[in-house]
């Protein structure tokens, strides 16, 4: 039998490779000779003397069986990403050792985190390379966090989605923006523990918290800190703590509205007539800059150079606005047609919006209470802006946040900023520090002060002015505003608008609609046998209609009021006119007969004249009570 | 029937006093009253602070509600604000600013004219009556030797062009509807220690161990002679109450070497003012309003009102 290949000669490993610069080929290199050829190029690439450009990306992919195709792979284009990492075999006279490294590259490379252990390398293959400093793993959000590495790994991840939703000081130049929707926190501090990164990006000139007296107690009766709720000093509050507005602008082209509808000009104009309107608009036609108004009122005015009528718009939503600025396109000089009203909300801190930490422990404000009721140190006097529930530490296990509380203590006494970046300790050369722990660097500082070690105080009770029975943790701990707040969530409706075929109300927030009470939650009723409330939910207070039904014919739709002649009645001197009774007939049986009144929703009238449109006759057999 | 008397009569005896600064012992009365005298120093003594802003022209960076709230809580002068008339119940006026009873007006006009940021201060605010005006830090000593810190509480920095012009007027008010109308920086009590060093047992230590329990302490409490070498009670009442003396004392085995009890009817007071009044008078004017307080529940004592408003409190009160 003859094999059904070929015989195969076996191939050893080439013995040139490929050298190609920019996805060139520019000739081959022995093997043998390619590691030490890599090696020389690195160093060259340090050197300012030598032609080679410091972003060279020496891709070298080695031979290997089943691997990437080897070869020696030379990148010099321009916008390619870099990273520095430093080299380790550069001599070592020299300060420079810092090499750009680009990701073809890095994947052939041995590089080493700084953090005193060989991280499982073998010994056949030495780090090349050395990372700046371990926290080069983290994000530019991650690194913000401080000490996150005595976090629990997942919270520093919802810290991470956090810091995006904060409320902060996000802009230097807000006067001069025009975003459509601008989170502004009015009084931000900067953080007294901070990372290396926090200074390195300059985040103090956008902050995005505030230094909060934090006690960890249950103080408000296991009520107002139960699942994360925190109770919130008023006075704080009062004295401007994490007090924000909500900037909005509104683009308001007349030119493009005139496309949609009629083929009219329309420009911003005050009508003459409408007095009115003259305390809430200009000459102009727009809103007076640091005007307040109120939902309902108008804020700017248009004119329709066609039909000559003019229209005051009028502000929608449910809480009171200030004009902030007003700006004007000028393109048309003759007439304005095209402007920018920006408008303010104020969000100053109300129960029921959410705060957060640093280490991803967010909590919602639950009540605000006044300054005396909450406890207070003997010693220093100090009452704390928050209040959170000691259960949120045991299971997250966010131990950054004590150490930051201890921390930021120590640093407000000393009157020192306290670095907190994470990783920190396992760079340290071991001979400086050894085995001194964190926490003693820390409980020093405090003891220092004539503070306990641990950070904790005797507290007493605001109400009763006794010792409390255990000493509070409490200290100074960075608080972020988050951008999630009733004011724009909240949802109530009494009566309102309905829909127009259904009768039933509306949904939507926006348009003042209710919530969805769905099947599982006519289920659940169900379930426990409150019909009453079923009834009322979904019927009374819902779509409830009184439908005149023919016993006749059966039918919903064919029957009609018979509009009375006025003189039927005769008007009984000194007496109101009486109610006319209702006259309905049936179209179908010609006749007022049999006439009943049938509670019913709305909605099944439209079902009948849906069903009839196909054809389809509904028939109701009318019954007294149980009698069917 | 004749109901015993609980009526105690507190001592008060003042230890430090400054314009803005009090520390006083207040004894023999319980903590009920220590806390309610603290209570309505922070809470309701009456001051005067700026309440409603009327904005003309402002063009500076910060808008109109913040600079407004600035000013409301820029502390003012309110040795006045005991006889004056809470603007809610004035007769004399409809709350508009111009009633002398109930209301001070200020003015503010800056603009800025030169290339340098001009810093608009509470000192630049003026005001139609001369009693009530910004509270000036420059001459209560400590901290404020430098010029240009005399220029008062900063409220908006200017540059060139920007302008602010507006009118307040300023109203009596209570910390409790809004906390710039607290007088009080700070107000605490303290429990006075009384702290026991069993001398026969301290014998029995060495003068390592000595030390280690004069150090155990972060405050500075006990020191060790020099001369004698025994532990000393230096100040007893930098004593915070932090049980770390007696929980070293229990390390080392020896309950009962140190003990410490707290004075149930003593009370060491500091309070701090924010300068709207003197320390010594929001003392004193607490006590006042104290008392207000406690006339407006006995007056009420035997009449239908009281059953509405206290319910069982108000037959308890009648002695039922």
């Amino acid at each position: 039998m003859t094999p059904s290949l070929p015989k195969l000669v076996k191939v050893g490993p080439p013995e040139f490779l490929h050298v190609l610069l920019d996805g060139r080929v520019i000739g081959a290199m022995p093997t043998d000779r390619i590691e030490k050829t890599v090696s020389h190029l690195r160093t060259l690439k340090l050197s300012a003397a030598s032609m080679i450009p410091e972003d060279l990306e020496v891709g070298y992919v080695p031979i290997s069986m089943g691997g990437a195709f080897p070869g020696l792979y030379l990148f010099t284009n321009p916008a390619r990403f870099v990273r520095p990492v430093r080299q380790k075999f550069a001599p070592p006279k020299e300060n420079n050792n810092i090499e750009l490294i680009g990701p073809f590259e890095q994947v052939y490379m041995e590089i080493e985190c700084p953090d005193g252990g060989s991280g499982g390398r073998l010994k056949e293959f030495p780090a090349t390379h050395e990372e700046i400093h371990p926290t080069g793993i983290l994000s530019v959000v991650g690194n913000l966090t401080p000490w996150s590495d005595h976090n629990q790994s997942p919270r520093n991840m919802y810290q991470c989605q956090m810091a995006k939703q904060t409320m902060g000081f996000s802009s230097q130049g807000i006067n001069c923006r025009a975003d459509q929707k601008l989170y502004h926190l009015q009084t931000p501090q900067t953080p007294i523990v901070r990372t290396a990164t926090y200074e390195k990006y300059r985040i103090d000139e956008s902050p995005l918290g505030t230094n909060a007296i934090v006690a960890v107690l249950a103080y408000s009766g296991q009520v107002y800190d139960m699942e994360d709720a925190m109770v919130l000093n008023k006075s704080s509050v009062d004295r401007g703590f994490a007090h924000g507005h909500i900037y909005q602008t509104e683009v308001i082209d007349l030119a493009d509205e005139k496309l949609k509808s009629d083929r009219a000009n329309k420009v911003f104009r005050r009508s003459t007539h409408d007095k009115l309107s003259h305390s809430f608009i200009d000459s102009d036609g727009l809103p007076y800059v640091g005007q307040r108004i109120k939902p309902g009122e108008p804020y700017f005015s248009t004119y329709n150079e066609a039909s000559g009528v003019a229209f005051n718009k009028k502000l929608k939503g449910s809480e009171p606005v200030t004009v902030d600025y007003v700006a004007v396109d000028v393109k048309n000089k003759k007439q304005l047609t095209k402007a920018n009203i920006r408008l303010r909300y104020g969000r100053n801190p109300v129960i029921g919006d959410k705060f957060s930490s640093r280490h991803g422990q967010k909590g919602v404000c639950s009540q605000l209470w006044p300054d005396v009721d909450m406890p207070f140190s003997g010693v220093t006097g100090m009452r704390p802006d928050l209040i959170i529930n000691p259960h949120a530490f045991p299971s997250r296990m966010t131990i950054a946040m004590l150490l930051e509380s201890i921390a930021a203590k120590g640093g407000a006494l000393h009157g020192k900023f306290v670095d907190a970046t994470p990783f920190s300790s396992s760079v340290k050369k071991s001979d400086e520090h050894e085995g001194d722990p964190l926490v003693n660097e820390l409980g020093s500082m405090l003891t220092a002060r004539g503070f306990n070690y641990h950070g904790n105080e005797v507290l007493y009770s605001g109400v009763y002015g006794t010792e409390l029975t255990c000493e509070i943790f409490i200290g100074p701990v960075y608080y972020q505003r988050l951008r999630h707040m009733v004011s724009d969530k909240f949802q109530v409706r009494a009566t309102g608008t309905v829909d127009q075929v259904t009768r039933q109300p509306i949904k939507g927030r926006k348009k003042g609609g209710g919530i969805r009470f769905g099947e599982m939650e006519r289920d659940s009723l169900l379930a426990h046998g409150a019909a009453y409330l079923l009834h009322d939910r979904l019927h009374s207070s819902s779509d409830h209609h009184i439908a005149d039904v023919c016993s006749i014919c059966g039918s919903i739709l064919t029957t009609t009021l018979i509009q009375h002649q006025k003189k039927v009645m005769r008007e009984i001197a000194n007496l109101p006119p009486g109610r006319v009774p209702k006259k309905v007939k049936c179209v179908a049986c010609k006749t007022s007969k049999g006439m009943e009144t049938v509670d019913m929703p709305y909605v099944f009238r439209y079902l009948a004249a849906e069903l009839a449109a196909m054809n389809i006759q509904v028939k109701l057999q009318l019954s007294n009570g149980a009698a069917a | 029937m004749e109901t015993a008397t609980y009526q105690r009569f507190p001592k008060v005896k003042i230890r430090e006093l400054k314009d803005d600064y009090v520390k006083f012992e207040l004894k023999q009365t319980d903590a009920s009253m220590a806390n309610a005298l603290r209570r309505v120093m922070i809470a309701e003594v009456p001051t005067i602070a700026i309440d409603l802003v009327e904005i003309e022209v402002n063009s500076s960076v910060l808008n109109d509600e913040f600079i407004a709230h600035r000013l409301g809580l820029i502390p003012l002068t309110s040795e006045r604000a005991m006889s004056m008339r809470f603007s809610r119940d004035c007769d004399a006026c409809d709350g508009d600013g111009q009633c002398e009873f109930c209301s001070v007006e200020f003015h503010l006009r800056a603009k800025c004219i030169g290339d340098q940021t001009l810093d608009v201060t509470s000192k630049d605010l003026y005001s139609s009556d001369h009693t009530v005006v910004p509270v000036d830090f420059s001459d209560s000593g400590a901290g404020f030797e430098n010029a240009e810190d005399q220029r008062g509480i900063t409220i908006v920095k200017l540059r060139k062009g920007q302008e602010l012009r507006l009118r307040a007027i300023a109203r009596k008010g209570i910390g409790k509807d809004h906390a710039k109308w607290s007088p009080a920086a700070t107000v605490t009590f303290m429990y006075e220690p009384e702290i026991h060093i069993n001398e026969e047992m301290m014998e029995t230590l060495s003068l390592e161990e000595k030390t280690s329990v004069v150090e155990s302490s972060p405050t500075k409490v006990f020191a060790l002679n020099p001369h004698t070498q025994q532990v000393e009670v230096v100040d007893p009442e930098a004593y915070t109450y932090d049980d770390e003396v007696l929980k070293k004392v229990e390390a080392m085995g020896k309950p009962g070497l140190i003990e410490i009890y707290a004075k149930e009817d003593s009370f060491i007071f500091t309070v701090e003012s924010t300068g709207a009044i003197k320390a010594s008078q929001l003392v004193i004017n607490a006590i006042d309003v104290l008392k207000q307080k406690l006339d407006a529940v006995r007056l009420l004592e035997d009449t239908v009102e009281a059953d509405d408003q206290f319910g069982e409190l108000g037959a308890h009160m009648r002695g039922g």
